[in-house]
């Protein structure tokens, strides 16, 4: 386990030099960053010495060799709105984003899990209607518009929790209700898919001869096993929360790295573009392998393959 | 752990701290704060961005030499009066016993520091080109600068109300990067926190030579969606928001909590053309495509009646430079039909309308409704919404296909809208001689009369050759909170609080 750990921390640098590659050539094919991020009054010398301060008077690829060194030096260059490192910047925001996306993980999970259980044990039954319709909805609800409900029923009518920003727990419930909206009826549906098919193979037989109680059987040996799926699902749905969270940061004004990296695309500040996708695919590549490692702790067949 | 005995000392003490705390408890629950819902956030407190959004949060803890009021009008700041020495030097008096945060006074040591420093190009300061025509700045004395220009420059104290006064000892003991983290100057508010992305906070300054705010503290909160923007109003978390969308305006008025406060502001919503190629190079299909559409039942539907119908010019009602004589073209699709039968116009040559979403009030919509009512007359039109980023590209290299959307402020003068249909506005496709040349002759004067003149018949080139087509004087819109009192819209887009009361 621990060699494969190591050849996948290997080939990170690669995957990460790929992403910088794209990301360094995507912002240059659209547009000189220097006519959109300067005034359009900008005089001929800003638009110099921010040329040159870019490498943009240098060819591609000696400009995109000076990226790489100052990658491998850890250095991003300082944005141009804020004259700070570009990568504090990020990482400023970073933790937000973080606190979020763990909080609408956990909602989904925990509900998801549960529900997903629930469907299960009353297959065909009410409840698996219910909660399987309200799941399909769910998924087709775009987030933007749960959001927007979101705020005006617990916020406006209610007045049970404030509309956006930050500011404590409270603050958090609604964004994080509605990112979890966007795994949720996934999560149902495979735990469901994932507990059918292993309520009726032998050791859950051999467990329940033994003696278990049916609750018993399902938490101890069922669910660790039904984890496997939904955990291949979660590994793929990181960065698609990454997406979902861009869209919940701005219903809820939560100022998280979406938000930053939506302006800066926007301003074209290309070191802050840059420090925040290498950021973002380090931590989804991150991710992938905890996953992977889970997957290989809970599954021995995993683990010898 | 026993507890202790209560003991008389110690019930004296319990008595003294319940004491403190009732009478500190309602203290800090008076503690009045003004929250406002913005927008957009700039990236940072870097001074020197020319957009609203930036100059709503700088003016806070520093002011310029003259500012703005919400109409436009130039009114004394940390300047007192500006005589005119000669053609090109302008003497400053600046108001005597300003003080700074720091508890320092304001002098024209300052004035001199900043000037230069936003002159110096290596600094990229944004806003430069508002005063690119001044030269240099000299100390008369403490209280009195001499501002040099290369050339006589009339718009010079319009162009300093863009430049916020630096103090120099601070900047020259924390250098750029201190200022932006920490903006320190003379402004009614002063620096608390800033925390990127969701908000902005800062406290009364009791020094302050325009008197002490009516509240404690001042939070600007960056609210992204307009709808939770709205939101947020109703449900009284901010004081004030900005750029409410116009379908969510009868959400605020009849919430009972807010209501609505508007200007027209000084930007004009345009249709240009591209004239260097055809159909836009023929006059006859420009001046067709501005009978085709209904400029009014835009303003009126779309718009809600909000803002102004542009008089068939750039420049909206009052603005210096603006041409009463001026209207905007009838509606009337069968001469526009017919003139373009007459020039020869291929109905089915592709009109798409490049615009931004976002970007100013309703303006998908609108172009939506331009689109539509050409389609009306035959021509193929369509819109063509782009990204920002894309659309500044494509404008840069003159690629933005045969109309495309945009809106010039003149901030109440028509220098600053004119501009954009010269050679150094860097703009237009559009470019005629005369206008070029009232242009830079109405620049090169300081006599007032004189530059009004040129630009109503700058006007007038305008409606005759139809380089655009002139739609609507955009609304400014903002909702307010029902305790609020004395606030303002401004046309400038700047929000201004420092005179603002809470019931």
């Amino acid at each position: 386990m621990l060699r494969y750990v190591r050849r996948r921390l290997l080939t990170l640098p690669l995957s990460l030099l790929l992403v910088a590659a794209v990301t360094f050539c995507v912002l240059r094919l659209t547009g000189n960053p220097v006519d959109i991020f300067l005034d359009v009054n900008s005089t001929p010398e800003q638009v110099a010495a921010l040329t040159t301060r870019l490498h943009l008077d240098e060819p591609l690829p000696v400009q995109f060799g000076l990226f790489l060194w100052d990658l491998a030096h850890g250095d991003f260059g300082e944005s141009l709105q804020t004259n700070a490192p570009a990568l504090d910047a990020v990482l400023e925001r970073l933790g937000a984003t973080l606190e979020l996306a763990a909080a609408g993980l956990v909602v989904a999970v925990v509900l998801g899990v549960a529900l997903g259980l629930a469907c299960a044990v009353w297959r065909d039954r009410l409840a698996d209607l219910v909660i399987g319709s309200v799941a399909v909805a769910g998924q087709s609800m775009p987030s933007f518009w749960l959001g927007i409900l979101l705020i005006q029923v617990f916020a406006l009518r209610l007045h049970w929790l404030p509309t956006s920003g930050v500011g404590g727990p409270t603050h958090l419930v609604l964004p994080a209700v509605t990112l979890a909206a966007f795994l949720l009826p996934n999560i149902v549906l495979i735990t469901r898919t994932a507990v059918l098919d292993l309520v009726h193979e032998n050791f859950v037989l051999a467990a329940r001869a033994k003696g278990l109680s049916r609750t018993r059987a399902l938490v101890a040996h069922v669910l660790p096993n039904a984890l496997n799926p939904l955990l291949s699902f979660l590994g793929v749905q990181v960065g698609t929360l990454m997406g979902g969270s861009i869209i919940t940061e701005t219903i809820f004004a939560w100022p998280g790295i979406g938000r930053l990296m939506l302006a800066s695309i926007y301003h074209r500040d290309v070191p802050v573009v840059e420090a925040g996708v290498l950021v973002i695919a380090t931590g989804i590549a991150l991710l992938n392998l905890l996953v992977d490692l889970m997957q290989m702790l809970i599954d021995p067949r995993i683990r010898r393959a | 752990m026993p507890h202790p005995p209560i003991t008389r000392r110690l019930f004296a003490t319990a008595s003294v701290a319940a004491a403190t705390l009732a009478r500190t408890g309602p203290a800090q629950a008076a503690e009045r704060v003004l929250t406002v819902g913005a927008s957009v956030f700039p990236d940072s407190l870097l001074p020197g961005s020319s957009s609203f959004q930036s100059e709503s949060l700088l003016h806070q803890t520093n002011e310029a030499l003259f500012e703005r009021d919400n109409g436009g009008n130039i009114i004394p700041a940390l300047a007192l009066s500006a005589t005119q020495i000669d053609d090109t030097t302008t003497r400053i008096a600046l108001r005597p016993g300003v003080k700074c945060h720091d508890g320092g006074a304001f002098t024209a040591e300052d004035v001199v520091f900043t000037i230069a420093y936003v002159l110096d190009p290596k600094n990229a300061y944004g806003t430069l080109a508002r005063i690119a025509q001044v030269s240099g700045a000299v100390a008369v004395d403490p209280l009195t600068v001499d501002i040099t220009t290369k050339a006589a420059f009339p718009t010079l104290l319009k162009g300093l109300s863009f430049i916020v006064m630096q103090v120099k000892r601070y900047h020259e003991k924390v250098g750029v990067k201190g200022v932006t983290a920490r903006p320190m100057g003379t402004g009614p508010f002063m620096f608390v926190k800033w925390s990127a992305g969701d908000r902005y906070e800062l406290t009364a300054f009791k020094d302050h030579w325009g008197g002490i705010p009516a509240f404690d503290r001042l939070v600007f909160r960056e609210i992204p969606d307009a709808g939770t923007r709205v939101a947020s109003l109703v449900s009284g978390e901010t004081d004030i928001i900005e750029e409410v969308p116009v379908d969510l305006i009868p959400q605020v008025a009849q919430s009972g909590t807010a209501k609505m406060d508007e200007i027209v502001s000084s930007a004009a919503l345009v249709l240009t053309y591209d004239v260097r190629v055809p159909p836009f190079n023929d006059p006859r299909v420009r001046l067709a495509f501005d009978l085709a559409v209904d400029k009014a039942a835009i303003r009126q539907e779309i718009l809600k009646d909000r803002g102004e119908l542009l008089h068939g010019q750039l420049l909206v009602s009052g603005t210096f430079g603006f041409n009463p004589a001026l209207q905007a073209r009838p509606f009337d699709p069968a001469k526009a039909r017919a003139l373009l039968t007459e020039a020869g116009y291929d109905f089915k040559t592709p009109i798409p309308i490049v615009c931004q979403s976002g970007k100013y009030v309703s303006d998908v919509d609108i172009a939506n409704a331009a689109a539509g009512m050409l389609s009306n007359i035959g021509v193929a039109a369509s819109v063509n919404v782009v990204e920002g980023g894309v659309f500044l590209q494509m404008q840069n290299a003159f690629k933005m296909g045969p109309i495309h959307m945009i809106g010039w402020y003149s901030l109440g003068d028509a220098d600053f809208a004119n501009v954009w249909y010269t050679k150094g506005g860097r703009r237009a496709t559009w470019l005629n001689e005369e206008y070029e040349r009232l242009f830079v002759e109405a620049r090169s004067t300081n006599d007032r009369a004189v530059r009004e003149g040129k630009y109503m018949r700058m006007a007038e080139i305008l409606h005759e050759e139809n380089p655009s087509m002139f739609l609507v004087g955009l609304p400014s819109l903002y909702g307010v909170g029902t305790r609020v009192r004395n606030f303002g819209a401004a046309s400038d887009k700047c929000i201004r609080v420092a005179k603002v009361t809470l019931a």
